[in-house]
């Protein structure tokens, strides 16, 4: 697959992912964060959230699920990512991840994907929660 | 585009994406030695950001055949020009 070819195959997706407490506590382990704000739900009520906030870099790793899975081809890596948080994101929240293609460069083989974070909440309107882009390039066979 | 112009802009480019804070100061000759924080992926982001800053677009071809910031920037001016 060319890298013009992905990008005609891949230029609007989405996949929607769950905050579960399984996730929660899988990144807690990887990360070792202990800060209150994502463990101590009193603290976090004081800090004016209505619970404990999750891990923004959940959603970092959801990035890595959608590029590693969910794109039409595997032979690709991932070059950069950029996030920002805008909502917090707390337990059991549904997210839908947006893709659009923001760059191609057949050059160079890339294509940055312009990121959308929803949170999706059944009889309401989505939320956007978090934004960014992420990069990646084609792997290319080593030549013989 | 003069060929001064489009110096002066990818010295901004260069400085910006690689984060150099002393400046590029970008000649004919400079190549990734002479640069430290100019990596094979920062090669990358450099060949897009020129390309999105400049709207033009590159073949890698062309990028390969490149020894120094002097025959890319021919490749830029054949392309505004």
């Amino acid at each position: 697959m060319t890298i013009s070819e992905l990008a005609e195959q891949s230029a609007q997706l989405s996949h929607t992912y769950q905050v579960t407490p399984e996730v929660y506590q899988a990144f807690q382990l990887c990360s070792q964060d202990l800060n209150p704000l994502h463990i101590d739900e009193t603290y976090a009520k004081e800090k004016g959230f209505k619970g404990c906030v999750m891990y923004g870099n959940i959603l970092n790793a959801f990035i890595s699920h959608f590029i590693g899975m969910c794109l039409p081809t595997s032979n690709l890596m991932i070059q950069s990512q950029d996030i920002s948080f805008h909502r917090p994101v707390y337990l059991n929240d549904t997210i839908q991840l947006e893709a659009g293609i923001d760059t191609v460069s057949e050059a160079v083989n890339i294509i940055n994907y312009k990121l959308k974070f929803r949170r999706i909440t059944e009889g309401a309107k989505s939320e956007l929660v978090a934004k960014g882009h992420v990069q990646i390039g084609l792997l290319l066979d080593k030549e013989a | 585009m003069e060929r001064e112009e489009i110096f002066s802009k990818l010295n901004e480019i260069f400085e910006d994406v690689l984060d150099l804070e002393e400046g590029a100061n970008l000649t004919d000759s400079t190549t990734a030695n002479d640069i430290e924080e100019w990596d094979s992926l920062s090669h990358i982001q450099l060949i897009v950001a020129i390309e999105k800053a400049f709207k033009i677009k590159f073949t890698s071809l062309e990028i390969m055949k490149w020894a120094n910031v002097g025959e890319m920037v021919d490749s830029m001016e054949s392309k505004l020009n």
